[in-house]
This record gives C-alpha cells, sequence and structure tokens, in this order.
C-alpha cells in the first residue's frame, strides 16, 4: 500500500467505511423484504420503475414515467446520495382503470426516492426525456486515487 | 408429462395449431403480445396449468378464480400465456410440461414471443427483431423470411428451454426476440415481436391499438414488470450480454 493510501486509510475511515456498507446492505435487505405497494392513496402518487447504472465516468439513473407531463418533471437532490423525483401525469388515473374495485383512489403525480451508490455531483445533474423515460446523468466523484507502483 | 405439472383441459383443443408462448421476460415484451393476441382474437381460455410447485396465487377475473398460466386458443392457435413473474426452478417443469402438452396435441410448431434488451433503448425509432431456431431447417425459414439469425450469444429464461427442448423432441420451434427494455414494459417491441409473427405464421392482428394504448399498458404493467426484474435477477438473466467462449 502506498503512503498516500496508508495516510488516507486510517482506523476511522474503515470503521465509517465499514458502517456505510453495512447500511447499504441494510438497505438493499429492507427493500427485498419490507415490500409495499406501487402506489400511495393518501398522497394519491404511483412510484415509477427505475433503474440506476454506475459507469467509470458518470451514474445514470432512467425512470419510467408514461403519461408524464414534460414540463413538470422535477428532480431534486436529498442530501448527498439521494435524489427524489416527481413527475405530475396528464390524466388522472383511478383504480376503476385498471378494472380494480376493491381499492379506492386516485393518482396524479409520480413520485420516489433513489439512492446514489457512489458520490457524484449534483450540481452538475444532466436531464433529459425521451419516449417517457426520464434519463438523469451525474458525473461521478472520483475523491482520491490509489497509484499504482 | 411431468406427474408435478397437470395441464388441465376445458375445451376440444384443436390439431395442427401453432402453439405460441408469452412469458414474463425482458420488456414483458412476450406476455403484452400475448395480452394483445387474445383481446384481438377473440381467444378463449382453453387449458390451464395445475401444479403444486406453483405458488399459492390464483387470478381472479369477474370473481372467479384462474390459474396464473393459462393457455387460450382457436382453430388455428395455441397461446400459453403466464400471468406471474415465473421462479427459476419453476422454469423446467412447467415449459416441459407445456412442450409435451402441445407435442401430444399435435401442434405445428412453437414460437416464443420475447425480447432482448438494448442499451438507450429510448434512442431507437426502429426496432429489430432477432430470431433463434430449434434446428436447420427453421433456422433457413427464418431467414428465408428476412428475420436477422441470432448467431452467437446465451439465451437466459423459459424461451431458452423451450428452444432446446423442443431441439431434442425434434419438434419444430422458434424464438422471437424484438429489441426492447431491459427494466422497463415495452409495448412497441410487443408490436414489433407481432408484425414478425404474422409474417412467419399468418396469425396477423392490428397492432395499431396496442402502440396507441402504450402508456395505459405500461402504468398497468409496473408492478408485474417489478415481480420480473427480481426474478431475472435471480436466473441471472444479464448473462445475454456476456461474450461466449466457445469449445469447438
Amino acid at each position: 500500500m502506498s503512503e498516500y493510501s496508508r495516510r488516507r486509510r486510517s482506523i476511522f475511515d474503515i470503521i465509517d467505511e465499514y458502517f456505510e456498507s453495512l447500511e447499504a446492505w441494510a438497505e438493499r435487505v429492507r427493500e427485498t423484504i419490507m415490500e409495499r405497494p406501487s402506489w400511495n392513496c393518501r398522497t394519491c402518487t404511483m412510484e415509477p420503475l427505475r433503474d440506476v447504472m454506475v459507469t467509470a465516468d458518470e451514474v445514470i439513473v432512467t425512470v419510467d414515467l408514461p403519461y408524464a407531463e414534460q414540463n413538470t418533471i422535477e428532480v431534486k437532490p436529498v442530501g448527498k446520495d439521494t435524489i427524489e423525483i416527481s413527475a405530475k401525469m396528464r390524466r388522472k388515473i383511478s383504480f376503476d382503470d385498471f378494472g380494480i374495485t376493491h381499492h379506492r383512489g386516485e393518482f396524479q403525480r409520480f413520485h420516489c426516492q433513489t439512492r446514489i451508490p457512489v458520490p457524484v455531483y449534483m450540481d452538475r445533474m444532466e436531464i433529459r426525456f425521451k419516449r417517457g423515460i426520464l434519463e438523469i446523468r451525474l458525473p461521478r466523484k472520483h475523491e482520491y486515487e490509489i497509484p499504482i507502483e | 408429462m411431468s406427474e408435478d405439472v397437470k395441464i388441465i383441459e376445458r375445451k376440444e383443443i384443436p390439431k395442427g395449431a401453432v402453439m405460441i408462448f408469452g412469458f414474463p421476460d425482458v420488456g414483458l415484451v412476450g406476455v403484452i403480445a400475448a395480452s394483445h393476441l387474445i383481446l384481438e382474437l377473440g381467444l378463449e381460455e382453453v387449458a390451464y396449468v395445475d401444479s403444486r410447485l406453483l405458488p399459492p396465487v390464483i387470478v381472479l377475473h369477474e370473481g372467479l378464480p384462474h390459474s396464473p398460466i393459462r393457455i387460450f386458443g382457436n382453430h388455428q392457435i395455441l397461446l400459453a400465456v403466464s400471468e406471474t413473474a415465473l421462479r427459476e426452478d419453476l422454469i423446467y417443469p412447467i415449459m416441459h410440461a407445456l412442450i409435451d402438452w402441445g407435442k401430444n396435441k399435435g401442434a405445428k410448431m412453437m414460437i416464443s414471443l420475447s425480447g432482448i434488451p438494448v442499451q438507450d433503448r429510448q434512442d431507437l425509432d426502429e426496432l429489430k427483431v432477432f430470431a433463434a431456431a430449434s434446428s436447420p431447417e427453421m433456422l433457413k425459414m427464418v431467414q428465408d423470411k428476412g428475420l436477422e439469425v441470432l448467431r452467437e450469444g446465451y439465451m437466459v429464461g423459459p424461451q431458452a428451454v423451450m428452444l432446446q427442448y423442443c431441439a431434442t423432441l425434434g419438434v419444430p420451434a422458434l424464438t422471437l426476440l424484438a429489441q426492447c427494455f431491459f427494466n422497463y414494459p415495452d409495448p412497441e417491441a410487443a408490436a414489433k415481436a407481432l408484425e414478425h409473427l404474422a409474417n412467419l405464421t399468418g396469425v396477423k392482428v392490428d397492432v395499431s391499438k396496442l402502440l396507441e394504448k402504450g402508456e395505459e399498458i405500461r402504468l398497468k404493467a409496473r408492478d408485474m414488470m417489478k415481480r420480473t426484474q427480481q426474478e431475472l435477477a435471480k436466473m441471472r438473466k444479464t448473462q445475454e450480454y456476456d461474450i461466449p467462449l466457445y469449445i469447438s
């Protein structure tokens, strides 16, 4: 290990990283075990399908937003590692539209929060919307590099 | 037929039909295409799968219980469709039972409708459909019809089992794979697969309604897509992106 990385990775860094990875693992388990509906009648929102891809230079988040009105799409950073996405639908959707009569409720917005798994520059976010798919590109923050000896 | 999986017939089954499969996979291409075929051709349920291997799930339609895996049909086609994402360990027994049953009923050909994920799908205006076949004769048939053949690579999921088992049994079979989103329902890809199905079999349907209702379908299919994603991850669907090492 180089002098640089020895200095950088103190015992406190290692402990921090350990707890961060434990937290990420707990979140994955929570997502798997604590299943919840993809809709919320109280907030009149539906949770869209989404995907996160990490490349060498950026993180690409895509979100499927059928019926979304393009000019109502909002993407906001929430802290360092989460983004919140919301969009209004062009029309109200009710359970009746799906042939469901045992639930009552109408939905007019998409809403979700997505965790970004690596450090990124939130302020350099690029957004585009095509074919009902929202694409968010976030450049990766490479905080330090370990030199190769 | 497998002891663990029974096919219960509800109507008389036509001989010499083309048997089509629409199972949950990338982009839900097969399920969306199957659902459109049922609506447009007014297909009736002719049989269903009964198995203790399946999770304790039924599908309610008009207040009545139905198996999540059913076979619809008319004089021309038999269409096997699943309304639930299949667990990895169920794919072999379910597909083998369906193929054995179809063969016994004299199905002349089996075709699986599915998708092949493509990066930056949202930027594609024209979607390609690839084919894979169970025999050199079937391969020639699809090439003669102008379809591009999936030459090298891996295939994962129900369509992979279908193709291999049909090759073993000597049943003519094809898999049609329309370029699609990996994680999002893709009605446009389903429409493209149906256009090629018509070209190959003469089973023609108007896909304009499918395209018009694209957004509605994508919204309705969210939950099924989410469950399918979980199962695709378990069966390592991303292996389809791998570059194979062939040992000749």
